[in-house]
């Protein structure tokens, strides 16, 4: 492939199509300020016997003094210079070989501008013997990693699982090639065999399970030699990630990246038999995989077997039994398409993922398996030697059918909302290798390459158009009707309620869902586990915001912070029997809660005021009075005598007649158990039985235009009777003229008596018609005094006119 | 009592009046006022005295000493309520002053999360391009989270998604892309929803991931529904979020449940576009991923693919919140720290 473009226009035609690149690494800029020199002349150094002092030309006309120390320079030779500010990557003088930076220095009194270097300086070789001397072609000037052929350029490319074609180079390369309209040319591999030793007399293979293995390829290898790939070759792997072993296993994994075909090399001597059966595991079979650990088998895991005994797990690992050592002569290549659920099954069970398995499960190219194993063929050949055994095995049981699929441009263009003409719709298909059979007007039939497992239908040739085209020709079109059919309902009691609590200073928390199972057990006895937890510390669900609101106070007091108005809304879970039919999952219950948590200090001391602790009524009435703004006051409170598990002080809510929740003080044994020291107060609400959509609105009630009179009327009752039940004898009693009722001072002590308490209200009254009489004003109040007196057996201490 | 005439009575007056003039400069104080209106004003006082001896005065004079004695007092008096006055606004202001300098009495200052307040922000975009707000379960079946996106049971893009279980079939949802089949199984076309809610990856926490977090969803279903009008809506959501100045582009990418899929990059709103930390030097941000509703997945809940078309579009909240308020780990979003939140 021809291409004339800089690296960051390929990377940005890569991105544009689908590739994302996600680094642009130049390897040669390591490189960067080495260059090929000219050795003019060579004298020695006057003060030291070992340095020589030579002249280096390192551009046409520009000479360079350089202090040499190694014994075999010479004038003309052509040599590795760095120059001044190159890095060099191992310094042989150093302990550690530390990289260091070439600097202008005087060596004994005498000046040098730059270093003539050896291998090993240039982390190319072990061989630190001498400087390294290079082809008298070389071109002085040149930079070094022009000469050395290292000026290449690695594209990471981050590759979506619907694109398997593009875990390898061609895949890569395919598409560059349609992005710059040039002619693509795969690498040719031309296999010489040797004609007297035909490979169907060497090997045998047999597939048993054809549906996990539609194709299985083989080439035998004789009389290699087992040593280090060329020095190229172990480049290119390393830039691509994969660690140089051997020439032989090197060639696979090298196809392995061109082709994206995995392959096997077996010690064909160590194959019994001379067999290949590919078969299913038996069940309780254990294997020992090449990394030398010996695993049990899942259940139909698909194995790759000689005449007696398993040698691999397809497309997963090679087996130690066969692998290739420093011993090996023969070797059997497998080139094979495996079944990708099969090989994602197994690979999973085995908890083992490997390059191979990760490109079988992800769909190979059925088609080109002996395209493949002939390139690994000549490539080994070419550098392991040995000879390759005339024909290659090709068991196709099972052979893949090519898929046929119909698109239609006005469709395409209705998708895209383009306007793109049918030729150019297959110009884009024909440039990656899609087969274009028909093109009609209306209709355009494509084979699909094998490479491509990704395209089955219409809608998947749409996005090749798509991205072939490119997103930024599509324009951006916005629909400007606006519809208003929808209702924003769903989440505004949600909002109402977070903004006013936020309006009236609590802070919003959002707490992890997850945590842990000791602490959630305090709350709840029906905890969500999680098969898989990352740790102990997140392995349940939490089955309510109060625990939340209760780490989040403990977290705080880590930090000092012991006052806190929070809230957080958010779900609860916990398991629901299986006969609970009103939950979304069965056997799950989630609910929406709104938690609020006061601690601390209801008031801090200040200049006009002391400090006041947070009590129960604080929460009351922060829930009142959210209540009375979000719910329309169609809510009520039920109070609870005594506690329970979870708090010692509790108050039930109802809203519209539904139980919606609580407010209470933390029970004092969970708060010992969290480490809590001060009184915390909760509130869990669910606001469900709110229905946003039948919210009314709330009716006007005129204002008095007639004076209200004041009466107070203090009691001296029993302690135990409850200020709620006074508050609304004294409303039933006062009548319709009875505007208002409210406690203003309530004490106990010797005055009135033991086991009572004196409670005073403020009563008052008007009429919506004329102002009231005193004679009136008299006749209520009498009446309300003696509901008083004789309902809670109480006694009047005073009545005040203000 | 010597005879009064009117001689002597010109000459009382006129020394009155001058020594008048020293008393009323010597009355600084409310103690010198009220010796001075004792002085001169009581019924003993030295003004008084002269209206008593007018009344010996021959009778033609009387009525012409009455009117000038009539004006001085007037004018004695006028000018000393002048004084009185000031003297007392003097002593008052001294007794009320106040340190305006001490601090209020303060009210609780309330926060929202900026997740929240992201959120808030995003939703409030969508509502106003007419998308109602739908929501789904956070622990969620197999069927909904994956199957019926477009992801078969072996599919490798389930690898994209590291997912909690808490049974076989059960598991936290990993996106709020279930939330889509859902509504679109429960509404039938048009369907124009957001779907915000919060994930589950089960992935180690760091400063960078959190084995929770939230997104927002988006569909729209309807006929005719194009490719061109996701881009064009998503562009407008955009200038609307991030500002009008911003650069945008598309890149072709892969969900099982879109095709075409696309993530979008817009310009880094730090460092405007220049290269940064936060956008490893390319000067854009990935923001969300979107692409036209697949057909299988159409087909799953029930709608022709062939009638109608749609998009759909995902984003997360808290990394975006997190570089709007310049929060450089994402656990402090889930900590609670109370000093943390006052901030917002």
């Amino acid at each position: 492939m021809d291409v004339d473009a800089s690296p960051d226009d390929i990377a940005q035609k890569l991105t544009s199509a689908g590739l994302e690149v996600e680094a642009v690494e130049n390897l040669g800029e390591k490189f960067d300020k080495f260059v090929v020199g000219y050795v003019k002349n060579v004298v020695k150094h006057p003060k030291a016997d070992k340095l020589s002092l030579c002249d280096v030309e390192i551009a046409d006309g520009a000479v360079i003094r350089v202090v040499c120390g190694a014994p075999n320079v010479a004038a003309g030779q052509k040599v590795p210079v760095a120059l001044v500010g190159a890095l060099i990557p191992s310094n042989m003088h150093d302990p550690e070989g530390k990289p260091f930076t070439i600097a202008r220095a005087k060596i004994r009194g005498e000046e040098s501008n730059g270093m003539i270097c050896a291998e090993s300086e240039l982390g190319l070789s072990q061989d630190a013997a001498g400087i390294m001397v290079l082809k008298d072609s070389a071109r002085v000037g040149m930079p070094l990693s022009e000469y050395l052929g290292m000026d290449d350029v690695a594209f990471e490319i981050g590759v979506t699982p619907n694109r398997p074609d593009c875990l390898g180079h061609i895949g890569v390369a395919r598409e560059i090639a349609s992005a710059y309209g040039v002619p693509l040319t795969l690498p040719a591999a031309p296999v010489t065999e040797n004609q007297n030793d035909p490979v169907a007399a060497a090997a045998v293979v047999r597939v048993e399970n054809s549906a996990d293995c539609p194709r299985y390829a083989a080439r035998v290898v004789k009389n290699v030699t087992i040593g280090p790939s060329p020095g190229w070759m172990q480049d290119r792997l390393t830039v691509a990630g994969v660690r140089p072993i051997n020439a032989v296993v090197d060639v696979t994994n090298y196809v392995m990246l061109e082709y994206n075909q995995p392959l096997h090399a077996f010690d064909y001597d160590r194959l019994a038999g001379h067999t290949i059966v590919v078969k299913t595991a038996l069940p309780g079979e254990k294997f020992t995989t090449l990394d030398g650990k010996e695993r049990p088998l899942p259940e139909n895991a698909l194995m790759i077997c000689d005449a007696e005994r398993a040698v691999a797990v397809a497309g997963v690992m090679g087996g130690q039994n066969s692998e290739i050592t420093s011993a090996t002569v023969n070797i059997l290549l497998e080139s094979a398409y495996f079944n990708p659920v099969s090989v994602r099954k197994t690979s999973k069970q085995l908890g083992l993922s490997t390059d191979a398995s990760y490109r079988f499960e992800r769909g190979i190219d059925p088609s080109a398996t002996v395209e493949a194993v002939n390139r690994a063929a000549s490539l080994i050949a070419e550098i392991a030697g040995g000879a390759v055994c005339a024909g290659v095995i090709d068991e196709y049981p099972a052979p893949v059918e090519v898929k046929r699929v119909r698109v239609r441009p006005s469709r395409v263009n209705q998708i895209l909302g383009t306007a793109i003409a049918p030729q150019e719709i297959t110009g884009y298909f024909t440039s990656i290798g899609i087969g274009v059979t028909s093109a009609r007007e209306d209709e355009i039939e494509c084979t699909i390459p094998a490479w491509r497992p990704d395209i089955e239908q219409e809608i998947d040739l749409v996005e090749e158009v798509a991205r072939l085209h490119g997103f930024s020709n599509i324009e951006d079109k916005m629909v400007s009707e606006i519809d208003f059919s929808n209702k924003y309902v769903s989440a505004a009691t949600t909002d109402r309620v977070r903004t006013w609590l936020a309006d009236n200073g609590f802070n919003e928390i959002v707490s992890n869902s997850l945590l842990d199972e000791a602490t959630a057990a305090m709350f709840s006895d029906k905890l969500v586990k999680l098969m898989n937890p990352i740790s102990k510390e997140q392995s349940v669900m939490r089955p309510n915001l109060l625990v939340s609101l209760l780490q989040t106070v403990v977290h705080n007091s880590h930090y000092g912070t012991d006052s806190m108005r929070v809230f957080e809304m958010g779900r609860g879970f916990t398991v629901a029997h299986p006969a609970e039919t009103d939950v979304v999952i069965p056997g799950f219950r989630e609910r929406d809660l709104t938690g609020i948590c006061l601690t601390g200090k209801a008031a801090a001391q200040t200049w006009f005021g002391a400090e006041r602790a947070v009590d129960i009524f604080d929460m009351k009435g922060v829930v009142s009075a959210l209540l009375n703004k979000i719910a329309l006051d169609k809510y009520r409170f039920i109070y609870y005598d005594g506690q329970d598990a979870l708090t010692d002080q509790r108050v039930g809510v109802e809203i519209n007649g539904v139980y919606a929740g609580y407010f209470g003080r933390v029970a004092a044994e969970i708060c010992r158990k969290l480490k809590i020291e001060t009184g915390v107060f909760v509130a869990e609400l669910s606001f469900d039985a709110l229905d946003e959509r039948e919210r009314v609105f709330r009716q006007y009630v005129p204002v008095l235009k007639y004076p209200v009179v004041e009466r107070d009327a203090a009691f001296i009752v029993a302690n135990d009777v409850p200020s709620s039940s006074i508050e609304a004898t004294i409303r039933e009693s006062g009548g319709i003229l009875l505007r208002s009722v409210e406690l203003f001072d309530l004490f106990e002590g010797k005055s009135v008596g033991e086991g009572m308490k004196s409670v005073a209200y403020a009563l008052r009254f008007a009429s919506a018609e004329r102002t009231l009489t005193e004679t009136e004003i008299e006749h209520v109040m009498n009446a309300v005094i003696a509901a008083v007196t004789t309902n809670h057996r109480a006694v009047l201490r005073a009545v005040e006119t203000k | 009592m010597a005879q009064t005439t009117a001689q002597s009575l010109h000459t009382a007056i006129h020394t009155l009046r001058e020594e008048l003039a020293g008393a009323f400069a010597a009355v600084t104080t409310q103690a010198d006022a009220e010796s001075f209106r004792i002085t001169y004003l009581s019924r003993n006082g030295k003004v008084a005295a002269l209206f008593e001896s007018m009344k010996s005065l021959p009778g033609p004079d009387k009525p012409v000493f009455g009117k000038l004695l009539n004006e001085l007092k007037k004018s004695v008096e006028a000018t000393f309520a002048e004084i009185a006055s000031r003297i007392e606004a003097a002593s008052a202001s001294t007794a009320s002053r106040v340190d305006l300098t001490l601090p209020g009495r303060t009210l609780p200052l309330g926060s929202i999360h900026p997740v929240t307040q992201t959120l808030n922000e995003i939703k409030s975009i969508f509502v106003a391009m007419g998308f109602d707000i739908a929501d789904g379960p956070e622990i969620e079946d197999d069927y909904h989270n994956f199957e019926a996106l477009n992801f078969h049971p072996h599919h490798p893009a389930r690898d994209m998604q590291d997912t909690f279980f808490v049974s076989k079939d059960v598991l936290l949802r990993t996106h709020t892309s279930p939330v889509q089949i859902r509504t679109m199984k429960k509404q039938k076309p048009p369907i124009r929803t957001i779907m915000p809610g919060r994930v589950y990856r089960n992935e180690a926490i760091s400063a960078r991931s959190y084995c929770t977090f939230h997104q927002v969803e988006g569909l729209y279903v309807d006929k005719n529904v194009s490719f061109s009008e996701l881009k064009g809506t998503l562009v407008a959501f955009a200038k609307q979020f991030y500002g009008s100045d911003i650069n945008y582009k598309f890149r072709p990418s892969y969900f099982p449940f879109t095709e075409p899929s696309l993530e979008m990059d817009i310009s880094c709103f730090l460092c405007k576009g220049k290269g940064c930390r936060i956008c490893k030097q390319s000067g854009f941000l990935e923001v969300l991923g979107a692409g036209m509703v697949h057909p299988n997945v159409l087909r799953n809940v029930g709608i022709d693919p062939e009638e109608y078309s749609g998009y759909a579009f995902g984003m997360g909240i808290d990394r975006t919140a997190l570089l709007r308020h310049g929060i450089n780990d994402i656990r402090l979003l889930f900590e609670n720290d109370v000093r943390f939140l006052r901030q917002f």
